[in-house]
Protein backbone atom coordinates (compact mmCIF):
# COMPACT_ATOMS: atom_id res chain seq x y z
CA UNK A 1 0.00 0.00 0.00
CA UNK A 2 1.65 2.97 -1.19
CA UNK A 3 1.34 5.80 1.96
CA UNK A 4 0.39 8.43 -0.14
CA UNK A 5 -2.99 6.88 -0.75
CA UNK A 6 -4.62 8.93 1.24
CA UNK A 7 -8.22 10.44 0.27
CA UNK A 8 -6.61 13.63 -1.08
CA UNK A 9 -3.71 11.81 -2.75
CA UNK A 10 -6.61 9.05 -4.23
CA UNK A 11 -7.25 10.30 -7.60
CA UNK A 12 -3.61 10.92 -8.64
CA UNK A 13 -2.60 7.53 -7.46
CA UNK A 14 -5.39 6.15 -9.55
CA UNK A 15 -4.72 8.17 -12.85
CA UNK A 16 -0.69 7.35 -12.32
CA UNK A 17 -2.31 3.73 -12.02
CA UNK A 18 -3.81 4.20 -15.46
CA UNK A 19 -0.88 5.38 -17.10
CA UNK A 20 0.92 2.38 -15.68
CA UNK A 21 -1.74 0.14 -17.21
CA UNK A 22 -1.24 2.14 -20.77
CA UNK A 23 2.01 1.92 -20.66
CA UNK A 24 2.25 -1.94 -19.94
CA UNK A 25 2.53 -2.70 -23.30
CA UNK A 26 5.00 -0.46 -24.51
CA UNK A 27 8.51 -2.19 -25.52
CA UNK A 28 11.43 -2.47 -27.34
CA UNK A 29 11.21 -2.60 -31.14
CA UNK A 30 11.62 -5.36 -33.17
CA UNK A 31 15.44 -4.20 -33.98
CA UNK A 32 16.85 -3.83 -31.03
CA UNK A 33 15.21 -7.56 -30.36
CA UNK A 34 17.08 -8.45 -33.41
CA UNK A 35 20.44 -6.57 -32.84
CA UNK A 36 20.65 -8.42 -29.47
CA UNK A 37 19.99 -11.87 -30.76
CA UNK A 38 22.67 -10.93 -33.41
CA UNK A 39 24.76 -10.46 -30.40
CA UNK A 40 24.12 -13.59 -28.89
CA UNK A 41 24.60 -15.21 -31.47
CA UNK A 42 28.40 -13.84 -31.90
CA UNK A 43 28.47 -14.49 -28.33
CA UNK A 44 28.71 -18.15 -28.94
CA UNK A 45 30.00 -18.73 -32.07
CA UNK A 46 32.80 -16.96 -30.55
CA UNK A 47 32.48 -19.72 -27.71
CA UNK A 48 32.77 -22.15 -30.27
CA UNK A 49 35.78 -20.94 -31.94
CA UNK A 50 37.96 -20.31 -28.68
CA UNK A 51 36.52 -24.11 -27.72
CA UNK A 52 37.89 -25.75 -31.31
CA UNK A 53 41.23 -23.27 -30.63
CA UNK A 54 41.60 -24.85 -27.18
CA UNK A 55 40.48 -28.52 -28.50
CA UNK A 56 43.43 -27.49 -31.37
CA UNK A 57 46.20 -26.59 -29.26
CA UNK A 58 45.51 -29.76 -26.97
CA UNK A 59 45.99 -31.92 -29.84
CA UNK A 60 48.81 -30.34 -31.17
CA UNK A 61 50.41 -30.62 -27.46
CA UNK A 62 48.90 -34.42 -27.39
CA UNK A 63 51.22 -35.04 -31.01
CA UNK A 64 54.36 -33.27 -29.20
CA UNK A 65 54.29 -35.07 -26.36
CA UNK A 66 53.27 -38.47 -28.62
CA UNK A 67 56.34 -37.14 -30.74
CA UNK A 68 58.36 -36.85 -27.93
CA UNK A 69 58.04 -40.03 -26.91
CA UNK A 70 58.21 -41.80 -30.06
CA UNK A 71 61.67 -40.43 -30.50
CA UNK A 72 62.67 -41.69 -27.14
CA UNK A 73 61.40 -44.86 -27.36
CA UNK A 74 61.05 -45.21 -30.83
CA UNK A 75 63.39 -47.28 -33.81
CA UNK A 76 66.39 -45.48 -34.03
CA UNK A 77 67.95 -44.37 -37.04
CA UNK A 78 70.15 -47.56 -38.25
CA UNK A 79 66.89 -49.44 -37.97
CA UNK A 80 67.30 -50.91 -34.86
CA UNK A 81 65.05 -50.17 -31.69
CA UNK A 82 67.17 -47.38 -29.54
CA UNK A 83 66.46 -48.56 -26.26
CA UNK A 84 67.41 -45.55 -24.35
CA UNK A 85 64.50 -44.44 -22.05
CA UNK A 86 64.78 -40.56 -22.12
CA UNK A 87 61.49 -40.16 -20.40
CA UNK A 88 62.12 -42.33 -17.66
CA UNK A 89 66.33 -42.07 -17.27
CA UNK A 90 68.24 -40.56 -19.61
CA UNK A 91 70.88 -42.85 -21.20
CA UNK A 92 74.05 -42.81 -23.50
CA UNK A 93 74.50 -45.58 -25.54
CA UNK A 94 77.60 -46.42 -28.01
CA UNK A 95 76.84 -47.72 -31.57
CA UNK A 96 76.12 -51.16 -32.30
CA UNK A 97 79.52 -53.24 -32.62
CA UNK A 98 79.08 -56.07 -34.86
CA UNK A 99 79.91 -59.46 -32.89
CA UNK A 100 80.12 -61.72 -36.31
CA UNK A 101 80.86 -61.20 -39.44
CA UNK A 102 78.02 -61.86 -41.92
CA UNK A 103 76.70 -61.21 -45.17
CA UNK A 104 73.12 -62.01 -44.76
CA UNK A 105 71.03 -59.32 -44.06
CA UNK A 106 68.91 -58.91 -40.87
CA UNK A 107 65.52 -59.07 -41.35
CA UNK A 108 64.65 -58.30 -38.11
CA UNK A 109 66.69 -58.54 -34.40
CA UNK A 110 65.37 -58.13 -30.73
CA UNK A 111 67.49 -56.49 -27.91
CA UNK A 112 68.26 -57.83 -25.12
CA UNK A 113 69.62 -56.01 -22.17
CA UNK A 114 72.67 -57.68 -20.33
CA UNK A 115 74.88 -56.79 -17.34
CA UNK A 116 78.56 -57.72 -18.78
CA UNK A 117 81.59 -56.99 -16.62
CA UNK A 118 83.21 -53.89 -17.05
CA UNK A 119 86.06 -55.03 -18.60
CA UNK A 120 84.46 -56.34 -21.82
CA UNK A 121 84.43 -52.58 -22.83
CA UNK A 122 88.55 -52.73 -23.09
CA UNK A 123 87.89 -55.53 -25.90
CA UNK A 124 85.74 -52.88 -27.95
CA UNK A 125 88.64 -50.00 -27.14
CA UNK A 126 86.10 -48.27 -25.07
CA UNK A 127 88.47 -48.60 -22.05
CA UNK A 128 89.36 -44.94 -21.76
CA UNK A 129 86.04 -43.62 -22.80
CA UNK A 130 84.40 -45.01 -20.13
CA UNK A 131 85.34 -44.87 -16.99
CA UNK A 132 88.97 -46.54 -17.30
CA UNK A 133 89.11 -46.08 -13.23
CA UNK A 134 86.30 -48.33 -12.94
CA UNK A 135 87.51 -50.87 -15.17
CA UNK A 136 88.70 -53.18 -12.30
CA UNK A 137 85.02 -53.75 -10.88
CA UNK A 138 81.76 -53.89 -11.48
CA UNK A 139 79.53 -54.34 -14.64
CA UNK A 140 77.90 -52.39 -17.34
CA UNK A 141 74.72 -52.42 -19.85
CA UNK A 142 74.69 -53.33 -22.52
CA UNK A 143 72.19 -54.24 -25.20
CA UNK A 144 72.62 -57.45 -27.46
CA UNK A 145 71.08 -57.49 -31.12
CA UNK A 146 70.07 -61.20 -31.55
CA UNK A 147 68.90 -62.02 -34.99
CA UNK A 148 66.06 -64.31 -36.14
CA UNK A 149 68.60 -67.45 -36.12
CA UNK A 150 69.58 -66.66 -32.27
CA UNK A 151 72.63 -65.79 -32.70
CA UNK A 152 74.05 -62.49 -31.28
CA UNK A 153 74.98 -59.86 -33.73
CA UNK A 154 75.72 -56.76 -32.50
CA UNK A 155 76.23 -55.14 -29.07
CA UNK A 156 76.08 -51.88 -27.70
CA UNK A 157 76.90 -50.20 -24.04
CA UNK A 158 74.93 -48.39 -21.63
CA UNK A 159 75.92 -46.15 -19.39
CA UNK A 160 73.08 -43.38 -17.75
CA UNK A 161 73.64 -39.85 -18.91
CA UNK A 162 75.62 -37.33 -16.79
CA UNK A 163 73.44 -33.91 -16.21
CA UNK A 164 75.81 -32.35 -18.26
CA UNK A 165 74.93 -34.15 -21.35
CA UNK A 166 71.11 -33.92 -20.21
CA UNK A 167 71.19 -30.41 -21.07
CA UNK A 168 69.91 -29.31 -24.91
CA UNK B 1 14.26 -21.32 -14.74
CA UNK B 2 14.84 -18.47 -12.48
CA UNK B 3 16.64 -15.00 -13.79
CA UNK B 4 19.81 -15.86 -12.97
CA UNK B 5 19.99 -19.04 -15.01
CA UNK B 6 18.74 -17.40 -18.03
CA UNK B 7 21.25 -14.61 -17.46
CA UNK B 8 24.12 -16.93 -17.26
CA UNK B 9 23.24 -19.03 -20.28
CA UNK B 10 22.23 -15.58 -22.18
CA UNK B 11 25.77 -14.89 -21.76
CA UNK B 12 27.38 -17.98 -22.75
CA UNK B 13 25.02 -17.39 -26.36
CA UNK B 14 22.36 -19.31 -25.77
CA UNK B 15 19.19 -17.62 -28.08
CA UNK B 16 16.67 -19.19 -25.93
CA UNK B 17 17.77 -18.07 -22.07
CA UNK B 18 18.26 -14.92 -23.86
CA UNK B 19 14.87 -14.27 -25.34
CA UNK B 20 12.83 -15.43 -22.07
CA UNK B 21 15.06 -13.00 -20.05
CA UNK B 22 14.67 -9.84 -22.51
CA UNK B 23 10.62 -10.83 -22.80
CA UNK B 24 10.54 -10.12 -19.07
CA UNK B 25 12.51 -7.13 -18.29
CA UNK B 26 12.53 -5.38 -21.28
CA UNK B 27 8.99 -3.33 -20.69
CA UNK B 28 10.65 -2.39 -17.96
CA UNK B 29 13.69 -0.73 -18.71
CA UNK B 30 11.89 0.87 -21.87
CA UNK B 31 9.25 2.58 -20.13
CA UNK B 32 11.91 3.57 -17.37
CA UNK B 33 14.31 4.78 -20.53
CA UNK B 34 11.40 6.66 -21.86
CA UNK B 35 10.40 8.50 -18.94
CA UNK B 36 14.04 9.37 -18.03
CA UNK B 37 15.68 10.79 -21.45
CA UNK B 38 12.48 10.26 -23.79
CA UNK B 39 10.67 7.85 -25.32
CA UNK B 40 13.06 8.51 -28.45
CA UNK B 41 15.35 7.27 -26.12
CA UNK B 42 14.25 4.20 -25.09
CA UNK B 43 14.88 1.84 -27.64
CA UNK B 44 18.73 2.72 -27.07
CA UNK B 45 18.83 2.17 -22.93
CA UNK B 46 17.03 -0.94 -23.71
CA UNK B 47 20.04 -1.90 -26.31
CA UNK B 48 22.67 -0.54 -24.30
CA UNK B 49 21.34 -2.23 -21.16
CA UNK B 50 21.58 -5.36 -22.48
CA UNK B 51 24.92 -5.61 -24.67
CA UNK B 52 26.02 -4.23 -21.54
CA UNK B 53 25.01 -7.08 -19.44
CA UNK B 54 25.62 -9.91 -22.52
CA UNK B 55 29.69 -8.36 -22.56
CA UNK B 56 29.90 -8.66 -19.17
CA UNK B 57 30.91 -12.00 -19.75
CA UNK B 58 33.26 -12.38 -16.63
CA UNK B 59 30.52 -11.78 -14.20
CA UNK B 60 28.77 -14.71 -12.53
CA UNK B 61 26.87 -12.86 -9.99
CA UNK B 62 24.01 -10.20 -9.82
CA UNK B 63 24.69 -7.10 -7.49
CA UNK B 64 22.22 -5.89 -5.01
CA UNK B 65 20.19 -9.02 -5.56
CA UNK B 66 17.54 -9.61 -8.52
CA UNK B 67 18.24 -9.93 -12.15
CA UNK B 68 15.40 -7.02 -12.42
CA UNK B 69 17.25 -4.77 -9.98
CA UNK B 70 20.68 -5.59 -11.69
CA UNK B 71 18.93 -4.51 -15.19
CA UNK B 72 17.71 -1.68 -13.69
CA UNK B 73 20.81 -0.44 -11.59
CA UNK B 74 22.57 -0.97 -15.16
CA UNK B 75 19.62 1.08 -17.18
CA UNK B 76 20.02 4.05 -14.78
CA UNK B 77 23.68 4.32 -15.36
CA UNK B 78 23.07 4.34 -18.79
CA UNK B 79 19.88 7.16 -18.61
CA UNK B 80 22.49 9.24 -16.34
CA UNK B 81 24.87 9.05 -18.25
CA UNK B 82 22.34 10.40 -21.40
CA UNK B 83 20.97 13.12 -18.64
CA UNK B 84 24.38 14.37 -17.97
CA UNK B 85 25.35 15.02 -21.42
CA UNK B 86 22.26 16.40 -21.81
CA UNK B 87 22.89 18.91 -19.04
CA UNK B 88 20.29 17.60 -17.24
CA UNK B 89 21.78 16.31 -13.98
CA UNK B 90 20.20 14.19 -11.55
CA UNK B 91 19.66 16.76 -8.74
CA UNK B 92 16.86 17.43 -6.26
CA UNK B 93 15.63 20.83 -6.76
CA UNK B 94 15.20 23.51 -4.54
CA UNK B 95 11.91 24.31 -2.52
CA UNK B 96 11.54 27.41 -4.31
CA UNK B 97 12.15 25.92 -7.83
CA UNK B 98 9.40 23.42 -7.05
CA UNK B 99 6.61 26.35 -6.11
CA UNK B 100 8.20 27.82 -9.82
CA UNK B 101 7.25 23.87 -11.22
CA UNK B 102 4.14 23.60 -9.66
CA UNK B 103 2.78 26.82 -10.90
CA UNK B 104 1.80 25.92 -14.72
CA UNK B 105 -1.27 25.84 -15.94
CA UNK B 106 -3.61 22.83 -14.75
CA UNK B 107 -4.51 20.53 -17.12
CA UNK B 108 -8.67 20.11 -16.93
CA UNK B 109 -8.51 16.35 -16.62
CA UNK B 110 -12.88 16.10 -16.10
CA UNK B 111 -13.32 16.47 -20.18
CA UNK B 112 -10.97 14.47 -20.83
CA UNK B 113 -10.84 10.71 -22.23
CA UNK B 114 -8.49 7.93 -20.52
CA UNK B 115 -6.05 8.11 -23.34
CA UNK B 116 -5.88 11.79 -23.25
CA UNK B 117 -5.52 12.19 -19.42
CA UNK B 118 -3.05 9.30 -19.47
CA UNK B 119 -1.35 11.12 -22.03
CA UNK B 120 -1.64 14.70 -19.52
CA UNK B 121 -0.20 12.24 -17.12
CA UNK B 122 2.65 11.33 -18.82
CA UNK B 123 3.34 14.89 -19.79
CA UNK B 124 3.34 16.05 -16.70
CA UNK B 125 5.27 12.79 -15.03
CA UNK B 126 8.22 13.56 -17.97
CA UNK B 127 8.28 17.65 -17.25
CA UNK B 128 9.28 16.79 -13.50
CA UNK B 129 13.06 17.05 -11.93
CA UNK B 130 14.79 14.19 -12.76
CA UNK B 131 15.27 13.00 -9.51
CA UNK B 132 11.64 13.29 -9.08
CA UNK B 133 10.81 11.47 -12.44
CA UNK B 134 13.32 8.72 -10.88
CA UNK B 135 11.10 8.59 -7.85
CA UNK B 136 7.84 8.11 -9.41
CA UNK B 137 9.13 6.17 -12.41
CA UNK B 138 10.14 3.33 -10.13
CA UNK B 139 7.41 3.53 -7.16
CA UNK B 140 4.88 4.57 -9.14
CA UNK B 141 5.01 3.58 -12.55
CA UNK B 142 7.35 0.26 -11.73
CA UNK B 143 5.64 -0.42 -8.43
CA UNK B 144 9.12 -1.11 -6.82
CA UNK B 145 9.20 -1.52 -2.87
CA UNK B 146 10.79 1.69 -1.54
CA UNK B 147 13.74 -0.38 -0.02
CA UNK B 148 14.32 -1.69 -3.85
CA UNK B 149 13.90 1.75 -5.39
CA UNK B 150 16.18 3.30 -2.89
CA UNK B 151 19.15 0.84 -3.90
CA UNK B 152 18.63 1.45 -7.07
CA UNK B 153 18.29 5.14 -6.46
CA UNK B 154 21.46 4.83 -4.42
CA UNK B 155 20.03 6.82 -1.74
CA UNK B 156 18.05 6.20 1.90
CA UNK B 157 14.48 5.38 1.90
CA UNK B 158 13.41 8.24 3.50
CA UNK B 159 15.01 10.30 0.43
CA UNK B 160 12.93 8.27 -1.74
CA UNK B 161 9.83 9.13 0.19
CA UNK B 162 10.54 12.58 0.55
CA UNK B 163 11.04 12.77 -3.32
CA UNK B 164 8.01 11.41 -3.78
CA UNK B 165 6.08 13.50 -1.59
CA UNK B 166 7.35 16.45 -3.82
CA UNK B 167 7.07 14.86 -7.12
CA UNK B 168 3.38 14.24 -6.00
CA UNK B 169 2.64 17.45 -5.06
CA UNK B 170 4.35 18.97 -8.45
CA UNK B 171 1.62 16.30 -10.14
CA UNK B 172 -1.31 17.37 -8.39
CA UNK B 173 -0.54 21.06 -9.04
CA UNK B 174 0.09 20.61 -12.95
CA UNK B 175 -2.82 18.46 -12.94
CA UNK B 176 -5.04 20.11 -11.25
CA UNK B 177 -8.52 20.13 -9.44
CA UNK B 178 -10.03 17.40 -11.23
CA UNK B 179 -7.30 14.86 -8.86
Amino acid sequence: MNPHDDNRDRPLTGALRRVAEDDDTAGASPAVRARLLNEVRSIARARRRTSSISLAAAALVMLGVGYMLWRAVGPSADGTPDTSTAGVRAEVTTPFFPLISTTTPLTSTHIVRIEVPRRALASFGLAAAEAAEELSSGTVLADVAIGDDGLARAVRFVRPSTPEEKQP
Amino acid sequence: MDDAALLAKARRGNEDAFSLLFERHQRQIYRYGAYMCGPHAADDVVQDTFLAVLRQTGRSDTPGGSVRSYLLGIARHIALKRLAAAHTPLEEPADEANDELASADPSPLETMTRSEMSGAVRRAVETLPAAYREAVVLCELQQLEYEEAAGLMQCPIGTVRSRLHRARRLLAAKLGSAL
